[in-house]
């Protein structure tokens, strides 16, 4: 096998992960796509010491991370703020729930694939602000100060963020919670 | 609010967020990124990162700016120390002629656009600035929306 075809093998492995790692930081797929682009391009150059390793699936998902956090510094900041000022949310920066079709039933059952993707929306709809601490404490299992010292806020405002995120997304999930 | 609502709330969302399962993958992804990497397997080899150049050629340009940071530091310590300094200072007015010549330059365009200033008055200066800032702020509002309305996501259909 060409060390080509072992690096396709070895990015087949890990690619859903670090796709999910950036996607669901950015919550935009085309540039989820970029950051798992970069990501493999880095670990191209290191390949050497990432196959085999036990550790590799750690390594990409921490690159998949930065990278996605550097993503959202650089190219998001002075868009976020003029689309937030154009948008209306009478919450203090929650964007507007999601549009449960009439039909759905509270009390019917939701088949786990339906409620992941219920979960999955609601997550990406949530403002950065409030999705990127969320997902590193719930889903990457990061601390307030480890989240505080990734993001260079303090920790106050990574407590309040994630309170309004989970707020956010009770709302948005109440006909998932509540069943 | 109170902290018991608060830990169920943790609890809750945990549990809806702890065991969603990992996104796929476009399937184009992986012939993107071998795209990629053939693209930059093609480049010389000056043009990649510098983690990849030869080893040589690291060597080389490691010890370069080695010699350069050297010679700038030494430069730096025996210019002040040196037993000529009119010599050095002479040295050093003729590298900076250049930039006298632009030093009269911007003079003369402040003198000139202080002579405007006094004879326009400073109401109809400030009027400028602030037209200017205005044509500006409606540059980026104008941007923002054309942003918006034509790299706006489809809305997604409701369940």
């Amino acid at each position: 096998m060409t060390d080509a075809q072992q690096f396709e093998t070895f990015m087949r492995n890990y690619q859903n992960m670090v796709y999910s790692t950036a996607m669901r930081l950015l919550a935009n797929s085309s540039e989820a796509e970029d950051v798992t682009q970069e990501v493999f391009l880095r670990a191209y150059e290191r390949f050497g010491e990432l196959a085999g390793s036990p550790t590799a699936g750690g390594w990409l998902k921490t690159v998949a991370t930065n990278l996605s956090l550097n993503h959202l510094s650089r190219y998001r900041s002075r868009w976020s703020f003029f689309s937030e000022l154009f948008a209306s949310h009478p919450e203090g920066g929650d964007t507007p729930e999601p549009e449960f079709a009439a039909e759905v039933d509270p009390g019917e059952e939701l088949e786990a694939r339906d409620r992941q993707e219920l979960v999955e929306r609601a997550l990406q709809k949530l403002p950065a602000a409030q999705r990127v601490p969320l997902v590193l404490y719930h889903l990457d299992g990061l601390r307030y100060e480890e989240i505080a010292e990734k993001l260079g806020v303090s920790l106050g405002k990574v407590k309040t963020d994630i309170s309004r995120g989970r707020e956010a997304m009770r709302r948005k999930l109440r006909l998932v919670l509540e069943s | 609010m109170k902290p018991d609502h608060d830990q169920q709330l943790e609890a809750a969302i945990n549990a809806e967020l702890r065991p969603l399962p990992e996104m796929v993958a476009p399937a184009a992804l992986s012939d993107r990124v071998m795209r990629a990497i053939e693209q930059r397997a093609r480049l010389p080899w000056y043009r990649r990162s510098w983690q990849t150049w030869p080893v040589a050629w690291q060597a080389s340009s490691f010890a370069l700016l080695l010699a350069l940071f050297g010679g700038l530091c030494l430069g730096s310590w025996e210019l002040p120390q040196t037993h000529t300094p009119a010599l050095a200072l002479h040295r050093v007015g003729e590298w900076l002629s250049g930039l006298h010549m632009i030093g009269n330059t911007l003079d003369v365009l402040s003198r000139a656009a202080l002579l405007v200033v006094k004879k326009l008055g400073a109401g109809v200066v400030a009027a400028c600035l602030i037209s200017m800032a205005l044509g500006y702020a409606l540059c980026v509002g104008l941007g923002t929306v054309y942003f918006r309305l034509a790299f706006e996501k489809p809305k997604e259909r409701s369940l």
